[in-house]
């Protein structure tokens, strides 16, 4: 077990106080997995739990996800990372959880690759703040688009052909919380059972329309996904034509409203104004 | 029977030879390059014959020390070119059952506006030899033939893939962090429904009949010699020694018994998400689901892989589900493997392959869990 980090110290010490004081039902972070480059999600309950979470760039999941599950555990402490307290914010604006039964942990984030690494909201900050990254320049995504458009499909085909509909890109997400998802849906089936590239296309794009507006770009699904489908590109290219079209960086800003639920009477758009 | 020897490390010649006799199946790599620079080509067609429809990737999930032991770009496809052939892997992403329990399999096709148009699928399978079978991968096999052989109401689709089908498997010197084989009942070395079973041994490879199918591939070759024997058992040890993690499976099937409700259900189950990964990559998972497909008055009543972790899975018609929570669906999964199935058919429905562990999204371990229920059940 490597030596704790400064903010890996700070953050069991709080922890134990906050279970102590009894201030929080459980400290929702991670614990080590067995396996080298693993966390596990973990709801420390007990102050001994405190000296089990961990904290570093292999902690791959989304801890908002877990947020409506546990509602009903009472207060609850999270640790929060640029992505995964953004993705508090669009649960709180989308009535899943409830921001005074949360008390934010806030940390940056391990992972440097992450565009947001400093929490958007907290009620304490553990360690330093990382720096901020540069605009994302979504070069990724320019240089997809750019392919001429028959390469572009051939290839989200070839990727999207893989998926073998284990689901776990929709389940890691904390956007997906509907009680019954589409495909799950029997009567009508908007989506055949079969992983053939037809119904896993339709999958893909209804779950990447979804999205919009919503995602923040966590990672956790295409991490998640046992294949390696690199969902990002298809989640990025949605998050670029967000940003392009209503200025909106998901997840950022606590008081602006969800972009795609809003009406602006100076939308450019005639047809809505 | 006689075990054989494969001299040198060249196995071109005895592949080309399998080629001649069957279809032949092995782990192959990934066909298609990597994202995005990928040319339009017609290597892959969206066809949906089960074998040619698995799928392979590129280490970038976050298990990312873990998967040099897992080489994440093979699957077991059909080989065409003995230098598609990659023994050089662990286990390959998806297991073997794959070629035996297809994603989709069609039952009947049916016209719509006629229902007495019913039009069966025949069950036939094509001669098949499947190379490189990791002895867990295969011993599953032996879990699917009490469920799909069953004297009173045997599978045909399963019977005839699996009687068409010779398993080569190839043996585990070097067991990976999150095999466990040896803990269930199995070895690095088993030999549990292959016909042959080669090992490498450094310079050669040693080829041990176990049926008559088997040794009629291998009976043109040098016989061994009791050193390449000894060798090869000194391989076994070293192997079985170098996986520590033990459990007592008997006491746990009693303990699960009275622990159906117990509290420490809640804690396994918190940080499962309810994907359907680990029972998609579990060799011996066989959970099916059956749904008709219609378009344009034409249909088809198929068979799909189906996952308890998903809330579907045992939901009625009436939209009562007993098993609401994913804390019940996956206690259901452990149930299965470790109480039920073992009280039916005498084994535990694991092989220890260790797939489980390694793609979980929540890095749940399966020997962790094993623990901890055998710790605090009663």
């Amino acid at each position: 077990m490597p030596r704790p980090t400064a903010v890996e110290q700070q953050l069991r010490a709080r922890a134990r106080e906050l279970l102590e004081k009894r201030e929080v039902a459980g400290v929702l972070g991670f614990r080590a997995g067995t396996l080298p480059g693993t966390c596990v999600p973990f709801l420390a309950t007990e102050p001994g739990d405190a000296d089990r979470l961990v904290l570093n760039r292999d902690c791959a999941a989304n801890l908002a996800a877990w947020l409506p599950r546990l509602r009903h555990r009472g207060r609850i402490a999270v640790v929060a990372r640029g992505p995964d307290s953004r993705s508090i914010v669009n649960l709180v604006k989308e009535n899943q959880v409830e921001r005074d039964r949360l008390h934010i942990i806030g940390v940056a984030d391990p992972d440097d690759t992450q565009p947001v690494r400093n929490p958007v909201v907290f009620d304490e900050f553990l360690g330093e703040r990382a720096p901020d990254s540069p605009p994302d320049d979504y070069a990724d995504i320019r240089e997809f688009e750019a392919l001429p458009p028959a390469e572009r499909w051939q290839a989200l085909l070839d990727e999207l052909s893989r998926c073998i509909r284990c689901y776990a890109c929709r389940q890691v997400c904390p956007n997906c919380y509907c009680p019954t998802c589409f495909v799950d849906a029997s009567r009508p089936a908007w989506v055949g059972r079969t992983p053939d590239p037809s119904d896993n296309v339709l999958f893909h794009m209804v779950r990447a329309i979804h999205m919009a507006g919503r995602c923040v770009e966590c990672g956790a699904c295409a991490k998640a996904c046992p294949i390696g489908i690199p969902l990002m590109i298809i989640n990025r290219k949605v998050s670029l034509i967000v940003r392009d079209r209503f200025g909106s960086v998901p997840g950022t800003d606590p008081d602006a409203p969800l972009p795609l639920t809003a009406f602006d009477s100076e939308d450019r758009e005639e047809f809505i104004r | 029977m006689k075990p054989r020897i494969i001299p040198g490390k060249e196995l071109n010649g005895f592949i080309k030879g399998l080629m001649e006799r069957a279809e032949l199946y092995a782990p192959k790599e990934r066909d298609t390059s990597p994202f995005p620079a990928n040319p339009a080509s017609d290597e892959n067609p969206p066809a949906l014959d089960a074998a040619e429809h698995s799928a392979g990737t590129p280490p970038v999930n976050g298990n990312r020390e873990v998967s040099q032991f897992f080489r994440d770009t093979t699957e077991f496809r059909h080989i065409t070119d003995p230098a598609q052939v990659n023994l050089d892997h662990l286990n390959t992403k998806l297991p073997l059952k794959e070629l035996f329990l297809p994603r989709r399999e069609v039952m009947f096709t049916f016209d719509t506006d006629t229902p007495e148009r019913v039009e069966p699928v025949e069950a036939v399978a094509a001669e098949r030899i499947v190379l490189g079978a990791r002895p867990c991968d295969a011993a599953a096999l032996e879990m699917f033939d009490r469920v799909f052989l069953d004297e009173a109401t045997p599978d045909p689709y399963y019977r005839a893939r699996r009687e068409k089908t010779t398993i080569i498997g190839l043996a585990c010197n070097e067991p990976g962090p999150a095999c466990f084989c040896t803990a269930v009942g199995g070895s690095p070395h088993g030999s549990a429904a292959l016909d042959l079973l080669l090992v490498d041994s450094g310079d050669r490879y040693l080829a041990r009949p176990m049926t008559a199918k088997g040794e009629a591939l291998v009976a043109h070759l040098p016989e061994a010699t009791a050193p390449d024997i000894e060798k090869a058992a000194g391989l076994e040890q070293e192997a079985r020694a170098a996986m520590k993690f033990t459990s007592d499976t008997a006491a746990l099937q009693e303990k699960l018994k009275a622990g159906f409700d117990h509290k420490a259900w809640d804690e396994i189950a918190l940080p499962c998400v309810n994907c359907g990964v680990c029972t998609y990559v579990c060799p011996t998972c066989h959970c099916f689901d059956v749904t008709d497909e219609e378009s344009h008055g034409r249909g088809a009543r198929i068979r799909t892989w189906d996952s308890c972790q998903f809330s579907l899975f045992t939901r009625h018609a009436s939209g009562h589900n007993p098993r609401p929570t994913g804390r019940d669906r996956l206690r259901n999964r452990m149930m299965h493997k470790f109480r039920y199935f073992p009280a039916v058919h005498g084994t535990v429905l694991c092989v220890g392959c260790g797939r489980c562990i390694v793609e979980c999204p929540s890095g749940i371990d399966l020997r962790e869990t094993l623990t901890t229920l055998q710790e605090e059940l009663e």
